[in-house]
């Protein structure tokens, strides 16, 4: 290629990048942040909103949703306020439980456990990520060996095997997640901190004569958060993901608590029968949140590139 | 071609010109980044393009090419090129005549190389696009363009890869493959931004020479005054994407038109900086040597080298040097940024080397630093104010809105991140918390080189200023000949690691007398077209590649390169003699032929002392 033919190519990247990249990102990063803010409202206010009761059986077992050709009606009788018996959006379960007001609710249980677990992991992570980037060297290397240690166990095996253990409770889940998730967060602040302490700031506060703990928490740490801060995002979504897995498996959430892992296992076995409803919603509920985590990480790590 | 009269320009001589630009406008949604700009260049003859940044210099140099970025537009005008508008050509037309008949040579050598080809095989694939070579021919004809552009063992070089040559060779190679299929004009956009000054001396000496030998017109575009100077016939100069000024150089230097070279000389000229009179001393540095262990090999790089120096009160003593020649790692070392492995640097009377952790925190703002990329040095997540607090003891609004007055800015900046800042006035706000210490010492490590240079006017001058008002000495770091002669008192200059040459300004910058010193000097610059480098015979070049400070030579470091060594060079390490004129050089030959010492019969054994007095 001539240099001249490299420079249309540089030049026609650029366009692309102008063009066509930035609408999309910034569209799915804003659907991200509602989704985000979506799932944290519903763990603060789910359990109180629901239509139905979300603990007591009823009669009605194994409703199917109301079918498609109906829900224009449906809704026009929801809207106008006209008399009408309950509605079942999502159908019934086994228990004869209403499914949508379940799914409202799990979000209690699922996004608590994932975001306390990452909050928890994030501040113990990045504390030690900067004590292993300013230590002397063999401090850090040590923890830096010890957190391969943690990392090099399969996380859902490790964490089953963790809240069997502890006793299926809460809050065992949240510290089994925190410590799991830790090593992610002291490797991301360790690599930026050992960026950070080489910037001209540090060495400028140095020669004015401040103590090195003063630099590490003053200037290291907070220019050094902004990594783990967006790994955050996408691990409170990986998180969900877990605490789903681990109820699905019994080793998790406690039922009748209402979860998606929970409520996707009960459901399971009447796939087969075509009793499709009790597994599919909050599974897609699940995909959506993961997806809203994740696109929200993804907008904020290129923003914060730029 | 046709004959309109230029507009501004004098009429060309005999042959028509290769390039003639007519009102070429190009605009950014409708912000014009050009506005009709017309000019025209001759055959063999090199036009220096210069402005500040966001001129539309770069602009206009795309356009030349019928290339804009995204979202621009050319808007009209005409850009003939041997009499065809390459701007009324499709697309195709235009990209055949790219690289055939212009060549394009951009900053940055080695970011335009693509890392996985060989640089041989780079340069056969410009060639084949636009001439009818077979690939034998191609690779021939590469590595002779390699050749006449002066690169030793050409065949190898061919075959290697980007990462594997040096940044001068690599500028070498781009001009290889934007000369290679005979364009017949050329258009560099700061070709030399970031090279050291020996290094651009070579570089634009080989693209005059090459561009005078084929005829070919030259479109140069910098912001150094002192390329323009040295290398080209006229000078254009852009402001708001208007060329503002057009004269010949010889011209131009004696009376500029425009308010911008205007300021920009304004310093040239300034009477240089009077030294103090016999000042007290502040800072002796003796001995100081630092080296690193490199990783792996567990070979030792031995970046400096047993310095000695003295900074009076009040004065300023510039450091200057390649990159390699470890003068920032002195300035790191004074501060202790660095621990020394030997040496001692006494500091109002105390030595900084042995100090105890408390009392140097203490004594260590007394000597402050102003670092080179000013961004970096500023902690983006606070304000200005915050940052300047930093360095008070007592955070006092007051004394923070004195001292960003002292440094020439607004105390109401005081409120802003150092991100909203112009990188002139970041670098006031650094200056500014160094003077908040009340220093006796700043180390100014290359504070201008990241700067625009009508900012680095603006810091110059401030930095003379507060040194007459405050009184305070500078060591000032820095590969800039230019500021370091409108700064200094004194001067050393480095070359791997050691000092190689020490005096006053007027010793170092009028009669250097180290061989290195000499060639460094004969690359220097100077805006002042008296003494052009591409007319006159260019003297004192040192021949080959600085050596590897991992793998040094046992004798002078200079020896290998060096056109006055004798035999003993090669062998002993050379002294630093002290000469009558209170100047000291490292140099067995130069202080033979000053009288300094005898010539001696047998050649000295190893010297270990590193001072002998005269």
């Amino acid at each position: 290629m001539s240099d001249s033919a490299q420079i249309e190519t540089a030049l026609l990247d650029l366009d692309l990048q102008a063009h066509t990249a930035r609408p999309v990102t910034d569209l799915l990063f804003r659907l991200g942040g509602a989704i985000v803010l979506a799932s944290l409202v519903l763990m603060l206010v789910g359990p109180w909103i629901t239509p139905f009761d979300v603990g007591r059986p009823s009669d009605d077992i194994m409703v199917p949703p109301p079918d498609l050709a109906d829900l224009p009606h449906l809704l026009g009788q929801v809207f106008t306020g006209a008399p009408h018996d309950p509605i079942h959006w999502f159908g019934t379960d086994g228990a004869g439980l209403d499914v949508f007001s379940r799914v409202l609710a799990a979000p209690r249980a699922d996004v608590a456990i994932a975001v306390g677990a990452n909050l928890f992991s994030l501040i113990t992570g990045s504390l030690i990520g900067l004590l292993a980037g300013t230590a002397r060297t063999w401090l850090g290397a040590l923890v830096m060996r010890i957190s391969d240690l943690v990392q090099s166990f399969p996380v859902f095996i490790t964490g089953m095997i963790l809240v069997t253990l502890a006793g299926r409770s809460n809050a065992t889940i949240v510290v089994t997640l925190a410590l799991l998730y830790t090593p992610i967060y002291v490797r991301l602040t360790r690599s930026e901190v050992l960026t950070q302490r080489n910037r001209g700031f540090i060495d400028a506060a140095r020669v004015l004569g401040k103590s090195e703990a003063f630099i590490a928490l003053r200037h290291v740490l907070p220019n050094a958060l902004a990594p783990a801060m967006i790994q955050a995002s996408v691990t409170i979504g990986f998180a969900i993901l877990m605490t789903a897995g681990l109820s699905f498996v019994g080793a998790g959430v406690r039922p009748p608590t209402p979860e998606w892992g929970l409520m996707i296992a009960a459901g399971a076995d009447g796939i087969v029968q075509g009793e499709w409803w009790p597994s599919v919603f909050p599974g897609i509920a699940i995909s959506i949140t993961v997806f809203g985590y994740a696109a929200f990480g993804n907008g904020l790590e290129r923003r914060h590139a730029k | 071609m046709p004959s309109e009269a230029a507009p501004i320009l004098p009429p060309p001589i005999l042959p028509p010109p290769i390039l003639s630009v007519r009102d070429l406008s190009v605009g950014f949604r409708g912000v014009p980044a050009v506005r009709d700009v017309s000019f025209d260049i001759a055959p063999g003859e090199i036009v220096g393009l210069t402005g500040d940044s966001g001129s539309g210099k770069s602009t206009l140099g795309l356009a030349l090419l019928g290339l804009v970025r995204q979202p621009g537009r050319i808007l009209g005008g005409s850009v003939m090129i041997e009499g065809v508008d390459l701007l009324r050509l499709p697309e195709a037309a235009r990209r055949a005549r790219r690289g055939s008949q212009i060549g394009l040579i951009v900053q940055n050598p080695r970011g335009s190389l693509s890392p996985l080809h060989t640089v041989g095989g780079q340069i056969r694939s410009v060639l084949r696009a636009h001439l009818k070579l077979s690939s034998v021919q191609a690779a021939a004809r590469a590595v002779g363009l390699l050749r006449q552009l002066g690169l030793n063992d050409p065949e190898r070089r061919a075959g290697s890869y980007p990462h594997e040559i040096s940044g001068g060779m690599a500028q070498r190679v781009l001009i290889a493959m934007a000369t290679g299929a005979g364009p017949r004009l050329l258009v560099a956009d700061e070709p030399t931004s970031g090279l050291d000054v020996t290094i651009q001396a070579q570089f634009l000496d080989e693209l005059a020479r090459t561009s005078r030998a084929a005829g070919s017109a030259v479109l140069l575009m910098t912001q150094d005054l002192g390329i323009i100077a040295n290398y080209c016939d006229r000078v254009l100069v852009m402001q708001d994407g208007r060329i503002v000024a057009s004269d010949r150089t010889a011209a131009f230097f004696a009376d500029p038109k425009d308010s911008y070279s205007r300021t920009l000389l304004s310093l040239a000229y300034a009477p240089p900086p009077v030294p103090p009179v016999a000042p007290a001393e502040l800072l002796a540095v003796r001995g100081l040597s630092k080296h690193f262990r490199l990783r792996g090999s567990g070979k030792t790089l031995q970046a400096v080298d047993r310095v000695d120096l003295t900074i009076g009160r009040g004065e300023t003593l510039g450091l200057v040097g390649e990159s390699g020649s470890g003068k920032t790692t002195v300035g790191r070392c004074v501060l202790r940024l660095l621990d020394a492995d030997a040496g001692e640097v006494v500091f109002e009377g105390k030595d900084l080397l042995r100090a105890m952790p408390r009392d140097l925190r203490v004594m260590r703002r007394r000597i402050q630093i102003v670092f080179q990329d000013p961004l970096d040095a500023l902690d983006p997540r606070w304000t200005v104010s915050r940052i300047l607090g930093e360095a008070l003891l007592r955070p006092d609004p007051r004394r923070i809105a004195e001292l960003l007055t002292l440094v020439g800015l607004d105390p109401a900046v005081a409120r802003l991140r150092p991100r909203g800042l112009s990188a002139g006035a970041q670098q006031r706000v650094g200056i500014a918390r160094a003077i908040a210490a009340e220093p006796a010492l700043i180390v100014l490590d290359e504070p201008t080189s990241a700067l625009t240079p009508m900012a680095r006017v603006g810091i110059v001058a401030l930095l003379r200023e507060l040194q007459a008002r405050l009184g305070m000495s500078y060591l000032f770091i820095s590969h800039d000949l230019n500021t370091v002669e409108q700064l200094s008192h004194r001067v050393a200059v480095m070359y791997l690691g050691q000092i190689v040459e020490l005096g006053t300004r007027e010793q170092v910058f009028n009669a250097p007398r180290h061989p290195y010193a000499k060639a460094l000097l004969a690359a220097h610059l100077a805006p002042d077209p008296s003494h052009r480098r591409v007319d006159g015979v260019q003297a004192a070049v040192l021949a080959g590649e600085i050596p590897s400070p991992i793998d040094l030579p046992p004798g002078c470091y200079l020896a290998g390169r060096c056109p006055v060594a004798i035999e003993s060079c090669h062998t002993t390490q050379q002294p630093l003699y002290a000469f009558a004129d209170g100047g000291q050089v490292r140099c067995t030959p130069a202080a033979v032929r000053a009288g300094v010492i005898q010539r001696q019969a047998d050649p000295p054994g190893r010297v270990l002392s590193n001072t002998v007095a005269a």
